[in-house]
């Protein structure tokens, strides 16, 4: 396509809105993956179709994320429940809080989790979840490995989960970005070292993440920028598009990368004046809806003041956080998103990092994860979404009072344990234990009411059957979404694969 | 500074099974599913090297020799493997060769990887063994000697009338060959902007295009790009990015958080701003000193790291991707499927930066064979395998800078041929064993840079001035086949480029800079010879060559008349230092591996009277990551270079009060820490151990800070604005542009736009505050001018002409008169969002 005819769509455009169909933007859209394949975007190795071989139980992906390592005795795997006692030994200690029953007959829950202990039927419960050994643990390097199926470092920069589904499957309606990521900051503790995965990374910045931090503001995303009023912004637009055809560039006459330039601004102008573009506005979902996600919401509510930000207000707003993190969640779905992660926020020693306080503090993040995530269940089984939505919980690893690492690999503690617990603060899962943990799925395809694996009940509380590493973990959700575990991508020569050197194999028994 | 990593060899190189079996055999039932040899006369060329090349050559040939078998030549077949002989003339169907070639046990069928033989080919394999296996002597299958990598020194170019310029004369020819013929040279609006933008990375200001213009002088645009060129500081801050992006230089990122990472930038800039020649340059990140040793030392995760990612293994990607354009990561890991180049090869420079031997693993699997230290062209030089890590890393800075290696200016020269043409002569620009679609121009240039001592200014003028780089723009996607040279493509502004020319647009500065350094000490004449010499310091002598885990308080007191006028510290602590004085912080740099020459203000500090300064050094064990579970006492060999050197520039009631480190200072070892929080508070008081002993002076290696050192110590403080991108942090706007998370060596960047992008430039916080913080500013500057002046004026800063009649009447509307700052924002908004503005045409 030419600069002049582009110049004109845009002007036709600008005066015929209603004429700007939806199967126009299906073929702009096709048109600027193709020049994003043209672009020096890596190039698949296996022709595209081999990817529809698999026949996809989801079209959309979920994960919600427990940043900061999630101890799976004190969620969905309890183990025997010691109460605080000043003076009690540390060794006596697997789980602080007493287990409950969930509706599926034999399946515990720990205390807290109530809500969810009512959709357990609808999910299928990894608990013998394998975190990699990688000697001295640091969140951001599990969790980099867990996002994107590779250690840290490497000699290109790995793409994340998001991106590869992105990059493979493309938006699933082309107003909206393919790959969101709700809820974390980073500008903090180890922002960068999360920017490390929270990426494209090779595959191009196309396919990276569209970051809304603060839900509750997700709108500001795709609205004019601040202090901007729609009408003001619509006739920048305008002014912009008679700029460019009153400019005389035709000196020079088209290229490619004029070409790019334009497209990308009308897809970005696309997005912004879509329909799907009012799914990120909270503000018009119903009160009472909203509420069921966030009991205390109250219109208005942002969670981003400075005060906030670290200690016990930062805490609270956590609730409420993840709450709204959740219903966009559901909102992005219903629009057509193809990849979204929801995460608690890790921040070190918040949230779910508990070096301290380990039992207090979790029972705000269950209460924080409890209601909103069971909702989102039930709310996409109403629609009729939740078939075909995989729903991911899942932490870079677990926790436990005792064990650092893996039970047979000594590595160094991090965290130390006095002899005697005398002090609340000392009560609960403080170190990073990485031989068992627990992911919870939902639809897209998993079976229901299931448990896959068991933990000892006795301390190392280690996978004893079925364990699950990252790489079939990974494989298991590229196969629900049809990509095979071997799907690569060229770059620098060589192939690099969806799941660790395309070794992943879907764990076939969760599949319904 | 760190040791250098230590991989003990795990276990001893276990004998190999050697007992090689004769000549293998089918049982009957199987070898007759053999296919029939083919009755036809074989010829070796014609019949046997296809099939060796497709299916064989790329494990036992060409270098590489998987099993110990080789078939690089007749013999070398003949001779056989790991699993003895393959062939024996006469007797296919008993030949082991056959066996698994035929694929008729799965067990040992070949190739392993690649395209398995037909059973044509496989009959026609079997006749050739039959009739005796002819292979004529002059076919081989020797590592193929790769391009671009002897120098070759040109005879005189012949100028062609018009053609004066040597590129151009070796051009024409090129051109003639294409059939194409020389289009005419761009206007002087489109040069200006190319060159400014090219060699200062700064949209030209109005002022200077319009006199360049108006310049009716023949040579000026020569004379421009002599200008610009010699702008040292304008220069430095474009070309800091390029360098960045290649050498992963930043000031956040991955790794700072615990200190696995340390930045160069006090001396890259220093080496932009003096243009410190190319060789010298190499030659201090090859054999590094404190302040350029950040890339050598690599990123360091804490835990355990694919063995092909350690850091004298991300030393040796590094090395040969940036200065060599060779790609060794998949040599990292294997045997290259896309190159010559072995794990051997990749284990042999690393080893170079690594302590004791270096095991090599496969796919992070230790083979247990020790890896043999050696450099990827056996002809450029040898590195004596029993020599220190110091003399190997001298030793592979001669061979790499040396006149041998004609691989190290071509590649440079590629580079800024692909920045400023946007393709490369050898593309990609990493793969220089491939030859240049102009070999004769490759090779022109490079020795041209040698021969004018590896400036590099030099040889950016020669291509600026061509006429090759004055021809009309053409359009170029990133993937190109077929690539023909036509003239400079269509390029993209860098996302720095696009950000440093909003923030001059609308006249403002950056807070202050990321970057650590102090832009003085490279820019400025020293302003005074300074009175005293520093010496590094420590408890013990020799520590420059090693010495114990310790942390050292180093006291010293000064008497000042009143408070002083003007008080800064150049420093550097071998690992780090703590600075205090009166017993107040004053400065510190992160805990682990921060050896570099730093400037402190240390002013509001000092005051009237008796000043304490104490200033706390650790020297670390060595942490590669993996010995973190160890305690420190049980390390074997914990020792490593230590000491600190500070020159404190005072200046006081009019007089000079300088201080240096020496041996006027004291030394109290502190107790080791203990990170249990529940342990009893350590008892053993701090060790008072006398006077400090001096190491020698600023030059002393390993440090080998030098002058640099001095000019910091003489530097005032850095109060120059901060106006470019270059040297702070990456912000949403940058990165969306293309500003790369500098985790991995980053030679090129994509350029194609991206919705992400155009998002973030449509209602991305990042432009839209910095366009309402803009637009008042540039009101208060064109306070007096008409808006029709005023819209001139930033046509003409934004897109380097005047707006047409239609344009200004456009921009009027929007503008209002007087003009409003929301519609110079907007207009602000749209000159930025066209072409016109994100292109270099």
């Amino acid at each position: 396509m030419n600069l002049h005819r582009l110049i004109t769509q845009h002007a036709h455009r600008q005066a015929n809105p209603e004429l700007w169909s939806r199967r126009d933007f299906l073929k702009t859209a096709s048109a600027a993956t193709l020049a994003a394949l043209a672009a020096g975007a890596p190039r698949s190795l296996r022709a595209e179709a081999a990817a529809k071989k698999i026949k996809p139980t989801a079209d959309r992906v979920i994960v919600l994320w427990m940043g900061g390592g999630m101890a799976h005795t004190e969620t969905f795997d309890p183990k025997r429940y010691t109460a605080f006692t000043p003076g009690m030994n540390p060794n006596d200690v697997l789980s602080t809080f007493p287990s409950i029953p969930t509706n599926v007959d034999g399946v515990k829950f720990s205390a807290g989790l109530e809500q969810l202990a009512q959709v357990m039927d609808r999910a299928t419960l990894i608990r013998g979840m394998q975190a990699a050994d990688l000697g001295f643990i640091l969140h951001s390097r599990h969790q980099f490995n867990w996002h994107t199926g590779y250690v840290p470092p490497q000699t290109v920069a790995a793409p994340h989960l998001g991106a590869w589904i992105a990059r493979t499957l493309g938006p699933l309606d082309p107003a909206v970005p393919a790959f969101i990521n709700i809820g974390q900051r980073f500008d903090l503790g180890e922002g960068e070292e999360l920017k490390a995965f929270t990426t494209a990374g090779f595959l191009g910045s196309e396919y990276g993440p569209f970051n809304v931090a603060f839900p509750e503001q997700a709108a500001d995303a795709v609205r004019p920028p601040a202090g901007m009023s729609p009408g003001r912004f619509a006739d920048r637009d305008k002014f912009y598009r008679q700029l460019l055809a009153a400019s005389p560039v035709g000196q020079h006459g088209s290229s490619y990368q004029q070409e790019s330039l334009l497209r990308a601004m009308d897809n970005a102008h696309r997005l912004l004046s879509s329909p799907a573009a009012k799914a990120f506005d909270l503000a018009l979902e119903p009160l009472e809806s909203t509420r069921k996600y966030f009991p205390g919401y109250e219109p208005g509510m942002r969670f981003d003041a400075p005060r906030d930000r670290f200690g016990g207000k930062y805490e609270e707003g956590m609730v409420g956080r993840f709450g709204l993190g959740c219903l966009l969640a559901r909102r992005l779905c219903e629009v057509g998103a193809r990849f979204i992660e929801v995460t608690t926020e890790y921040i070190p020693f918040l949230n779910w990092d508990t070096h301290e306080n380990g039992h207090s503090r979790l029972i705000g993040m269950k209460q924080a994860i409890d209601a909103p995530i069971a909702q989102l269940v039930r709310d996409l089984e109403e629609r009729g979404l939740l078939d075909r939505t995989l729903i991911v919980l899942a932490s870079e690893f677990s926790r436990d009072m005792m064990v650092e690492g893996k039970p047979e690999t000594k590595v160094k503690d991090q965290v130390e344990v006095p002899q005697v617990i005398n002090d609340p603060k000392h009560y609960g899962m403080h170190r990073h234990f990485t031989a068992a943990g627990s992911v919870l799925m939902f639809g897209g395809g998993m079976k229901r009411g299931y448990v896959h694996g068991v933990t000892a009940d006795e301390r190392p509380c280690k996978t004893i059957k079925d364990p699950v590493s990252i790489t079939d973990l990974h494989a298991t959700i590229y196969r629900a979404m049809g990509i095979p575990a071997d799907h690569n991508y060229e770059v620098e020569k060589r192939p690099f694969y969806v799941t660790s050197d395309g070794k992943g194999k879907a764990v076939m028994d969760l599949f319904a | 500074m760190f040791p250098l990593l230590k991989t003990p060899l795990a276990c001893a190189a276990l004998a190999l099974a050697s007992a090689a079996p004769a000549v293998a055999k089918l049982p009957p039932e199987r070898a007759a599913q053999l296919p029939a040899p083919a009755t036809r006369p074989v010829d070796f060329a014609k019949d046997i090297q296809p099939i060796f090349e497709a299916s064989c050559v790329q494990c036992h040939a060409r270098g590489k020799a998987k099993g110990s078998f080789s078939l690089e030549t007749r013999a070398d077949f003949l001779a056989g493997g790991d699993t003895g002989a393959p062939a024996a003339a006469g007797k296919s169907a008993e030949s082991l060769v056959v066996e698994m070639i035929s694929g008729l046990d799965p067990e040992i069928v070949m190739p392993k990887k690649g395209k398995k033989l037909t059973r044509d080919q496989v009959a026609v394999f079997r006749a050739w063994i039959d009739q005796g296996m002819p292979w004529p002597e002059e076919i081989t299958f020797f590592k193929h000697e790769p391009a671009n990598l002897r120098p070759r020194d040109l005879a005189e170019i012949p100028a062609k009338p018009g053609l004066e310029h040597p590129v151009d004369a070796l051009l024409d020819s090129y051109l003639a060959k294409n059939k194409l013929a020389w289009g005419q040279p761009v206007d002087d609006r489109t040069y200006a902007r190319r060159v400014y933008l090219d060699t200062i990375g700064l949209l030209p200001p109005p002022a200077a295009l319009e006199s360049f213009i108006a310049d009716r002088a023949p040579d000026k645009r020569a004379r421009l790009v002599q200008r610009l060129l010699s702008d040292h500081q304008a220069y430095a801050e474009h070309w800091l990015t390029f360098w960045n992006d290649m050498l992963r230089n930043d000031y956040k990122g991955a790794g700072f958080i615990d200190g696995g990472r340390k930045q160069i930038t006090g001396w890259l800039y220093n080496a932009l701003a003096r243009n410190l020649p190319y060789d010298q340059f190499v030659a201090q990140l090859i054999n590094p000193t404190a302040d350029s040793e950040g890339f050598t030392d690599g990123i360091l995760w804490r835990g355990a790291v694919n063995a092909s990612m350690v850091p004298p293994m991300q030393a040796a990607q590094g090395i040969s991707q940036v200065f060599l354009g060779v790609n060794l990561k998949c040599a990292s890991c294997h045997d290259s499927f896309i190159n010559e180049y072995t794990l051997a090869d990749s284990y042999g420079l690393a080893s170079i930066y690594a302590n004791g031997p270096l095991e090599i693993a496969e796919c992070d699997v230790p083979t247990g064979h020790a890896a043999k230290v050696k450099f990827l062209y056996d002809d450029l030089g040898a590195i004596d395998e029993k020599a220190g890590p110091a003399d190997r890393k001298q030793q592979l800075m001669e061979i790499i800078t040396g006149r041998k290696n004609g691989r190290l200016p071509r590649t440079i020269v590629n580079r800024l041929w692909q920045r400023f043409m946007g393709y490369g002569l050898v593309e990609p620009v990493d793969e220089m064993d491939k030859p240049a679609w102009s070999p004769e121009l490759i090779d022109w240039l490079a020795e041209d840079l040698v021969a004018h001592g590896y400036d590099l200014k030099h040889t950016m003028a020669r291509i600026l001035t061509s006429r090759a780089y004055q021809l009309p723009p053409v359009s170029l996607g990133e993937v190109e086949e077929n690539y023909v040279f036509r003239g400079p493509a269509v390029r993209r502004l860098s996302a720095e480029q696009f950000s440093d020319a909003i923030l001059a647009l609308t006249r403002q500065t950056h807070e202050k800079s990321a970057a650590k350094l102090n832009r003085h000490a490279a820019l400025t004449p020293a302003r005074d010879t300074l009175p005293l010499q520093p010496k590094w310091i420590w408890s013990t002598p020799d520590a420059h060559v090693k010495a114990k885990p310790a942390s050292l308080v180093f006291r010293r007191t000064i008497t000042l008349p009143e408070a002083p006028t003007e008080a800064h510290f150049a420093i550097c602590g071998d690992d780090n230092y703590a600075i205090k004085i009166n017993g107040r912080n004053a400065g510190a740099t992160p805990k682990r591996n921060s050896t570099y020459a730093d400037w402190v203000d240390v002013s509001r500090r000092l005051r009237a009277g008796e000043n304490t300064i104490e200033i706390t050094v650790s020297n670390m064990p060595p942490d590669e990551g993996r010995l973190v579970s160890v305690k420190t006492d049980e390390l074997p060999d914990a020792d490593s270079p230590a000491g600190l050197i500070v020159y404190a520039y005072i200046r006081a009631g009019g007089e000079t009060r300088d201080v240096v480190s020496d041996s006027a200072w004291t030394v109290v070892e502190l107790p080791k820490p203990t990170n249990d929080r529940f342990a009893a508070a350590d008892p053993r008081p701090p060790v008072e151990l006398g006077p400090a002993v001096e190491l020698g002076g600023v030059d002393l290696a390993p440090w080998k800070l030098g002058s640099h050192f001095l000019d910091l110590a003489a530097a005032p403080e850095d109060t120059l604005p901060v106006t470019r991108a270059a040297l702070v942090t990456a912000d949403p706007l940058t990165v969306a542009l293309g500003r790369p998370n500098r985790e991995q060596f980053m030679t090129t960047r994509q350029t194609t736009a991206t919705t992400l992008q155009a998002l973030e430039l449509t209602n991305g916080a990042t432009l839209a505050k910095l366009l309402t913080r803009g637009a008042p500013k540039v009101l208060a500057a064109h306070a007096t001018a008409d808006t029709g002046t005023l819209i001139d004026a930033l046509y003409q800063q934004a897109i380097s002409r005047k707006p047409t009649a239609t344009e200004r009447d456009l921009a009027s509307q929007l503008v209002g008169s007087p003009a409003s700052p929301e519609g110079i924002e907007d207009l602000l908004w749209a000159l930025a969002m066209l072409p016109e503005f994100q292109l270099i045409y």
